[in-house]
C-alpha cells in the first residue's frame, strides 16, 4: 500500500506547490519545515503501547507543517522489537520505530537499522542520550527521553535521608510499615532494579571503555560481585527483598503507605503523585560503599535500514524529533526529561528533577547484543539468592557468570 | 427408534455390511434433471472459478509463480471434483482441504525448510541485504568536515548535489563528476536555486526519488580518499569515507584502512582469516546442524531428557484429569432428575468461557505465596510456596489446567453422550447391571468412540500447552546454576522458546527444526494411539 | 438420560432421593464455587477503580463502575466486534466444512480413507506456535495477490483460523456422524434423495447437539486465541480482543489492571450467552429425536 504514495505524492505535490506559490512569495522549494505543507505522503512509525499517546499530538503537529502524514501503528512491547527485526528484511516493516537505546545492538547486528547522522546537533543532547545510541562509532538513533530509577521516599512515613542502604532499611523499619523498603523483582527476578545495589559493590555488568562505550568483557563476577551476591542472600533472609513483590506488588504497597521507600522510576512516582502522595525522589544510597549507579534507558527513534521513503523518515527524525518544541511537547505528555539539553534545562518539576539527578552518575544500559544473553541469567540468579534457593552465594554468582560467558559464545 | 436400527452404530465406522457403492453412484447423478442444488453449485463454483482467474492474473503481475501454479492446479481440481459425478467424498472435502493445504501444510512445510537454515540473530535476511547493510554500517564521517547544506540536483535521470560553500561560491557534482565551482548559479542564503543545466529538485520531487537520493555519493574531489558528500534527509550533507569496500568480482570486503580480506564462509558471514568478522550475516543453509545441535550441544541435551520426562507427564495426567473430570461431571447431570442442570452446565463452563492466557494471569496472582488469594484468604496466611517449589509448582500447573480443561471434555462428553442411544442403556439397567457396570462396558466404550481421538489431540494440545506454562511460571523455578534457562515446570516447548528466543540470541532455525522434533514425536505417540483406538472402533 | 423411561419412576424421596439425585446437587455446588471464586476475583479487581489484578484480596472492598466506564472510551468496543465477527465466521466455517469432511469420512468408502483420516488429525499436532515466520511470509505473499487475504485482514485470519476446520473438531463430528444409523441415509437414497440432500436435510438435523458443540468450541477457541491474531492482525482497529488485552497485560510497568479486569468480565458474557443459546441443542437433540422417530 505505502509504495503507490510517492505516485501520489507527486500528482498531488503539484497542486499544493501551485497553491503554495500563490500563497507566499517565498520559493516553492524550502526547506523541510517550513510552514506550508508541501509534502504528501506517509510515514509508518511503529510504537509500543506505552509510547503512543505521546506520539499522537506529535504526528497530528508533524502533518500540519509538513503535509507528510504519520500513521502510527502501535505493536505490543513485548513483541516491537523482534517485529521489527524479523518484518524489515520482508520489506513489511515500517519506516521509523520508536524504542529503547539497548535495542541498537541487535538491530545493528541484524542489518535492519539505518545510520542517522544528526552531525551538529549532537552538541545539543545530553551526551549521554546521544552516546547511548551510538554503535560501533556510528550514530543509529535520535533520543527525545532519559529515564533511570530512584528511591523515592513517602514523607508522611519519613523524612530522614539515609546514607546507606542498610541504614536506609534500619530507618525503614521505624516506620512500622510491613516493608521497610520495595523492590520489585517477581519470579524472573529483576536485575533491572537491583543495579544501583550491585554497582556499589563496584561490579558493572560490562567492563566501559576510556569513552564511557561498553565492551563485551562481563565484569559482574569477581570477588565485587560475590560480595554483592552475599549481600543480596543476607537481604533475602532478612525479608528486606521478597521475590513475592513484582512491579504492581511493588507500587500498590507504596500506594497503600505499607512502605516508606521503593526503589523505582518515573513511570510509577507519576501515579503516587497523581494519588496525592508528598513524595521525595533520592539517589539509591551505597550498599557496598561505592557510588550506587542506576541504568540509564533512553528513549528515541531508529530508521529502518529498508525504509523507501529514506529521505521522509531522517527528515522527521534528525530535523523534527531533535526541535526544542517537539522535545517540550513530548516531555509534556510522556513525562521523562528530555533528552534535549535546552528542554531539560526548563523542568521545574521535583520529581522528575530528583530522578534527573540519581541518574546524572548513572552509566545507560548497554545496547550490545550480548546483554541479550545476560538478562534472564542474572534475574533467575538473583531471585534465587534472595528467596533462599541458592545455597551458596558465592557458587552460584560464579555459575552464573560462567553460564552467561557460555551463552554470549555461543 | 427400535434396538434393531441403532445396532449400526455401535458398530462404529466399519460397519461390518460392505459398502455398496456402484448404487450410490447411480442414484446420485444430477445430470438427467437439473435441481436448484446444481443451480446452487454452478453459482458458487463459478464464483470460485472468477476469484481463482482474477487471482492467477494477479499473481501473474507481481510474479508470484508459486501462487499461479497453486491456483491453477486448485482450480481444475475443483471443477474436476464438483463437475464430475464421481469424487463424491471430494466433493465434501475439498472446500476444507483447500484451506488446510495453505495454512497448515505450507507452514509446517516452510518451517522445515528454516530448520535446515541458520536464520536467526546476525542471519536476518538475504546476502545483498548484509551487504549494502555492511556497507552503509561501515561507512565513516570525515573527521573534522562540515556540516554542509545541500540542494538535490537532477539533470535528466541523473541526479547530483550542490552546495554553496564558504565564500559564497556554487560548487555541483554528481556521482561521475566531483563537485566543481559552477558560475552563474543563484542562491538563496546557502540554498540554490537555479543552477544551469541543472533542474533544482522540489520537496515533492525529493520524495518521490528517496531511494535514489539517500544512495547518491558525490566525490569530494578527484582524490576518493577525501571522501563523498551524501544526504539522508535532502536538505543537509555530509561527507564519508568508506572503512571497507566490496569487490563484486571476488565477492569479498576489503578492510581499506588495514587491508584485512574478508570473504564469505560456509555459515553466512564475511569472514577474515583470523576469524574475525563483518556482521550483519545472512541467511544460509546449514543441513542437520539445527536438528543435531538439541543433543550434540551439552547445554542443550543435559536438561533435555528431565524436560522430556516432566512433559509427557504433564501431557498424560492434564488428559486423564480434564477428561475424568469433565465426563463425570457430564454424567452427573445428564440425570434429567436433577433440577437446574442448565444453572449448573452455564456455570460449569464459566472458566471455558475466559480466554485462557487471562485465567493463567490472574491464577498466578491467586498462587503469590505472599500476597495470593489461595494463601493469604483461603489458607488464612499460609506460606504454602505454590509457584517456586519445584513439586507444588508441577501440581500448581496441573490444577489449573484442571480448572481450565474441564469444561471442554464436560461440554465434549456431554454432547457425546446424547448419542449414545438411551434405550441401550436403559435395556441393560433393566437386565439388573450396576450403575458402575453399565458404566464401565456399555457408556464407556460407547463414548470412546467418539471421544478417543480429541484425548489424542488434547494429548498432543498439552504437550505444546505453552500458553498456560508461560503465563503461569514462566517455567520456573528455574534449575540451579543451569547453563540453560529451563526450570522445573518447562515443558518442551517452552524449553525451546526459552532456548531459541529469551537466551539471547534468536535461532529461528534452531527453534523450527524442534518443532518438527516435537510435531515428529507428538506425531507418532497419537499415531500409536490412534492405531489402538481403531481396534477400540471395531469392538 | 431417556425422559420417555424416567417418566414412568415415581419421584424419588428421602435416602434414595440423595442416593440417586442430591449427591448430584453436591457435586454441582462444590464445583460452582470452584468455577466461581477465581473469576469473582477477577469481578471484584474490575469493580475496584485504582486495583490491580492481583493487588486486592479483600473482595468487593470498592465497587465502582468507573473501569466500565473508561472502557468504552478505549478501543474495546471496536475489538470486541472484531471477536464477534471473527469468531462467528470461523464457527459456521469450522462447522460447514468440519461437518462436510465428517460425511465424507463417515459414509463414503474410498481409497485412502484411512490414511487421510490419520493424517488429518497428525497434522493438526504441529506446534504453530513457532511457526509465525512462515505465517508471516504466507500472508505477506497472499496479500500481493489478494490484498483482503494479506496482513492486517481480519478475513484472512478467519481463512487462517478455518486452516484448522478440518482438525479435531472434524474428528469429533465423525465419531458422532458413525453413531447416526446409516440405515436412515440408505432409505431416503431409495427415496430418492441425492446425497447432497442426505446431508443438508437429514444427517445434519440429527448431528445438531455435535454441531452446537463444535459451533461452540471453535468460536471459544477462536475466542481466546492470540498467538496467531496478533501476528496476522498488526493495527489497533483491527485487534481482536485476545490480542487488545494481551496487549494491554505485557505492558510491564503501567498494565491496566482495573481495565483488563472488566474487559476480561465482558469478554466472558458472548461465551456464555452462546452457550445458553446451545445448550438446548447440545443435551437434547439426538435422544428426543430417536426417541420420538
Amino acid at each position: 500500500m505505502r509504495r503507490s504514495i510517492p505516485l501520489v505524492a507527486a500528482a498531488l505535490g503539484v497542486t499544493l506547490t501551485l497553491s503554495a506559490c500563490s500563497g507566499s512569495s517565498d520559493e516553492p522549494t524550502g526547506d523541510a519545515s517550513s510552514a506550508a505543507p508541501e509534502l504528501t505522503g506517509t510515514l509508518t512509525v511503529w510504537v509500543d503501547e506505552t509510547r503512543i499517546d505521546s506520539f499522537k499530538p506529535v504526528a497530528e503537529s508533524y502533518q500540519e507543517e509538513t503535509g507528510v502524514q504519520l500513521d502510527l501503528v502501535q505493536k505490543a512491547s513485548g513483541d516491537i522489537r523482534t517485529d521489527f527485526v524479523t518484518q524489515v528484511p520482508t520489506g513489511e516493516g515500517p519506516d521509523v520505530v520508536i524504542g529503547a537505546h539497548d535495542w541498537t545492538g541487535e538491530f545493528v547486528n541484524n542489518g535492519v537499522v539505518a545510520p542517522v547522522e544528526l552531525g551538529d546537533k549532537a552538541g545539543d543532547f545530553a551526551e549521554s542520550a546521544i552516546t547511548a545510541f551510538a554503535y560501533d562509532g556510528k550514530q543509529y538513533g535520535v533520543p527525545y527521553a532519559i529515564e533511570n530509577i530512584a528511591l523515592v521516599r513517602n514523607d508522611a512515613l519519613l523524612t530522614e535521608t539515609p546514607a546507606t542502604f542498610d541504614e536506609l532499611v534500619a530507618q525503614g523499619r521505624t516506620a512500622g510499615t510491613p516493608f521497610p523498603v520495595v523492590i520489585q523483582q517477581g519470579d524472573q527476578g529483576d536485575a533491572y532494579h537491583l543495579y544501583p545495589l550491585q554497582t556499589s559493590f563496584g561490579a558493572p555488568v560490562f567492563a566501559q571503555a576510556a569513552d564511557g562505550s561498553y565492551t563485551p568483557e562481563l565484569a559482574l563476577g569477581g570477588e565485587a560481585g560475590t560480595a554483592f551476591a552475599a549481600y543480596l542472600a543476607k537481604l533475602g533472609a532478612e525479608k528486606v527483598l521478597d521475590p513475592a513483590v513484582d512491579g504492581d506488588k511493588a507500587k500498590q504497597a507504596f500506594l497503600d503507605g505499607q512502605t516508606p521507600y521503593i526503589v523505582t522510576g518515573p513511570w510509577y512516582a507519576e501515579a503516587f503523585v497523581e494519588a496525592g502522595m508528598d513524595i521525595t525522589v533520592l539517589p539509591v544510597p551505597s550498599a557496598g560503599g561505592e557510588e550506587a549507579k542506576p541504568f540509564v534507558g533512553v528513549q528515541g527513534a531508529f530508521i529502518s535500514a529498508k525504509t523507501e521513503n529514506s529521505v521522509l523518515a531522517n527528515d522527521f527524525v534528525t530535523n523534527y524529533l531533535t526541535t526544542e518544541e517537539i522535545q517540550d511537547e513530548l516531555y509534556a505528555t510522556g513525562g521523562r526529561v528530555p533528552a534535549l539539553t535546552a528542554s531539560a534545562d526548563k523542568i521545574d518539576d521535583e520529581v522528575l528533577a530528583g530522578f534527573n539527578e540519581a541518574g546524572a552518575t548513572g552509566a545507560p544500559m548497554p545496547s550490545l547484543p550480548e546483554m541479550g544473553s545476560v538478562w534472564s541469567f542474572w534475574g533467575t540468579t538473583e531471585v534465587q539468592l534472595i528467596g533462599g534457593q541458592a545455597t551458596d552465594p558465592a557458587g552460584a554468582w560464579t555459575a552464573m557468570v560462567t553460564n552467561i560467558q557460555g551463552a554470549i559464545d555461543g | 427408534m427400535s434396538t434393531q436400527q441403532t445396532e449400526p452404530a455401535t458398530a462404529g465406522p466399519e460397519p461390518r455390511t460392505p459398502a455398496p457403492e456402484p448404487r450410490r453412484r447411480s442414484v446420485t447423478s444430477h445430470a438427467r434433471d437439473i435441481k436448484p442444488g446444481f443451480v446452487v453449485k454452478l453459482v458458487l463454483v463459478a464464483l470460485v472459478d472468477a476469484l481463482g482467474l482474477y487471482g492467477i492474473l494477479a499473481a501473474a503481475a507481481v510474479q508470484s509463480w508459486g501462487i499461479v501454479v497453486f491456483l491453477v492446479l486448485a482450480l481444475v481440481a475443483v471443477n474436476w471434483v464438483y463437475f464430475s459425478r464421481r469424487m463424491l467424498p471430494g466433493k465434501y472435502l475439498v472446500p476444507g482441504l483447500l484451506f488446510l493445504l495453505v495454512y497448515q501444510l505450507f507452514v509446517m512445510a516452510y518451517t522445515g525448510y528454516v530448520s535446515f537454515t541458520n536464520y536467526g540473530d546476525g542471519h536476518n535476511s538475504t546476502k545483498a541485504d548484509a551487504i549494502s547493510a555492511i556497507q552503509v554500517q561501515t561507512e565513516r564521517r570525515v573527521e573534522g568536515s562540515p556540516t554542509y547544506p545541500v540542494t538535490v540536483l537532477s539533470r535528466g535521470e541523473e541526479l547530483g548535489l550542490g552546495i554553496v560553500d564558504e565564500d559564497g561560491d556554487v560548487r555541483v557534482g554528481t556521482p561521475e563528476q566531483p563537485l566543481e565551482t559552477v558560475d552563474g548559479a543563484q542562491a538563496d542564503g546557502d540554498r540554490i536555486t537555479d543552477v544551469e543545466g541543472f533542474e533544482v529538485l522540489g520537496l515533492a520531487q525529493i520524495a518521490q526519488r528517496q531511494g535514489e537520493i539517500t544512495e547518491l555519493r558525490v566525490p569530494v574531489s578527484d582524490d576518493a580518499s577525501e571522501g563523498s558528500l551524501r544526504t539522508q534527509d535532502g536538505s543537509t550533507g555530509y561527507v564519508y569515507t568508506p572503512s571497507v569496500a566490496y569487490d563484486e568480482a571476488a565477492d569479498t570486503f576489503t578492510d581499506l584502512e588495514t587491508g584485512t580480506v574478508y570473504t564469505p564462509s560456509r555459515y553466512g558471514t564475511f569472514t577474515a582469516e583470523d576469524g574475525s568478522r563483518l556482521t550483519p550475516g545472512w541467511r544460509v543453509g546449514v543441513g542437520f546442524e539445527n536438528y543435531t545441535a538439541m543433543f550434540s550441544d551439552s547445554r542443550l541435551s543435559g536438561p533435555f531428557f528431565t524436560i522430556l520426562a516432566w512433559t509427557f507427564a504433564f501431557a498424560i495426567l492434564s488428559v486423564v484429569t480434564t477428561f475424568g473430570l469433565g465426563l463425570f461431571l457430564a454424567i452427573v447431570f445428564n440425570d434429567p432428575r436433577v433440577r437446574g442442570r442448565r444453572f449448573y452446565r452455564s456455570l460449569l463452563i464459566l472458566p471455558y468461557a475466559f480466554p485462557g492466557f487471562l485465567a493463567a494471569l490472574v491464577w498466578r496472582g491467586m498462587l503469590n505465596p505472599r500476597f495470593g488469594f489461595i494463601n493469604e484468604v483461603l489458607l488464612g496466611g499460609a506460606d504454602v510456596p505454590w509457584l517456586t517449589d519445584p513439586w507444588l509448582a508441577k501440581l500448581s500447573i496441573l490444577l489449573v489446567n484442571l480448572w481450565l480443561g474441564f469444561p471442554y471434555m464436560f461440554l465434549v462428553c456431554t454432547g457425546a453422550l446424547q448419542a449414545i442411544p438411551s434405550d441401550v442403556i436403559e435395556s441393560a439397567r433393566m437386565d439388573g447391571a450396576g450403575a458402575f457396570r453399565v458404566f464401565r462396558s456399555m457408556t464407556l466404550p460407547l463414548l470412546m468412540i467418539s471421544v478417543a481421538p480429541l484425548l489424542i489431540s488434547s494429548f498432543a494440545f498439552n504437550f505444546n500447552n505453552f500458553t498456560l506454562i508461560y503465563m503461569l511460571t514462566g517455567g520456573g523455578p528455574n534449575f540451579e546454576s543451569s547453563p540453560v534457562l529451563v526450570g522445573h515446570t518447562d515443558i518442551l516447548i517452552s524449553m525451546v522458546y526459552a532456548v531459541a528466543f529469551e537466551s539471547g540470541v534468536k535461532q529461528y532455525g534452531l527453534a523450527s527444526a524442534v518443532s518438527i522434533l516435537i510435531f515428529v514425536i507428538v506425531g507418532a505417540i497419537s499415531y500409536a494411539a490412534f492405531r489402538r483406538t481403531k481396534t477400540l472402533e471395531e469392538l | 438420560m431417556a425422559r420417555a423411561s424416567v417418566e414412568l419412576h415415581a419421584p424419588v424421596t428421602g435416602v434414595r432421593w440423595w442416593r440417586e439425585v442430591g449427591w448430584r446437587h453436591v457435586v454441582g455446588v462444590v464445583m460452582v464455587v470452584v468455577c466461581v471464586t477465581p473469576l469473582l476475583y477477577v469481578v471484584s479487581a474490575s469493580l475496584n477503580a485504582g486495583g490491580t489484578l492481583t493487588g486486592s484480596n479483600k473482595l468487593f472492598s470498592d465497587v465502582s463502575g468507573a473501569n466500565y466506564a473508561e472502557l468504552a472510551r478505549t478501543d474495546f468496543p471496536l475489538w470486541a466486534v472484531n471477536s464477534l465477527v471473527v469468531c462467528t465466521a470461523t464457527a459456521l466455517g469450522t462447522v460447514l466444512m468440519g461437518a462436510a469432511a465428517a460425511y465424507a469420512f463417515s459414509r463414503f468408502r474410498f481409497q485412502g480413507r484411512r490414511a487421510s483420516l490419520t493424517a488429518l488429525l497428525l497434522v493438526q499436532m504441529f506446534p504453530q506456535m513457532l511457526a509465525f515466520v512462515a505465517i508471516f511470509l504466507l500472508l505477506l505473499t497472499l496479500g500481493d495477490v489478494f490484498p483482503a487475504l494479506g496482513l492486517n485482514s481480519r478475513l484472512a485470519l478467519i481463512a487462517v483460523y478455518l486452516g484448522g476446520a478440518l482438525g479435531v473438531n472434524a474428528f469429533l463430528m465423525y465419531g458422532f456422524f458413525n453413531t447416526i444409523p446409516r440405515e436412515l441415509d440408505e432409505a431416503a437414497k431409495i427415496d430418492g434423495a441425492s446425497h447432497a440432500q442426505i446431508f443438508f436435510t437429514i444427517i445434519l438435523r440429527l448431528v445438531s447437539p455435535i454441531l452446537a458443540v463444535v459451533g461452540l468450541l471453535s468460536f471459544v477457541s477462536a475466542f481466546g486465541e492470540f498467538i496467531l491474531a496478533k501476528i496476522v492482525l498488526s493495527r489497533v482497529e483491527n485487534y481482536t480482543l485476545a490480542v487488545g488485552l494481551y496487549v494491554w497485560a505485557s505492558d510491564e510497568r503501567n498494565a491496566p489492571w482495573g481495565l483488563f479486569a472488566a474487559a476480561a468480565v465482558l469478554a466472558a458474557i458472548p461465551v456464555l450467552l452462546l452457550f445458553q443459546f446451545l445448550q438446548r441443542y447440545i443435551v437434547s437433540g439426538l435422544t428426543a429425536g430417536s426417541v420420538k422417530g
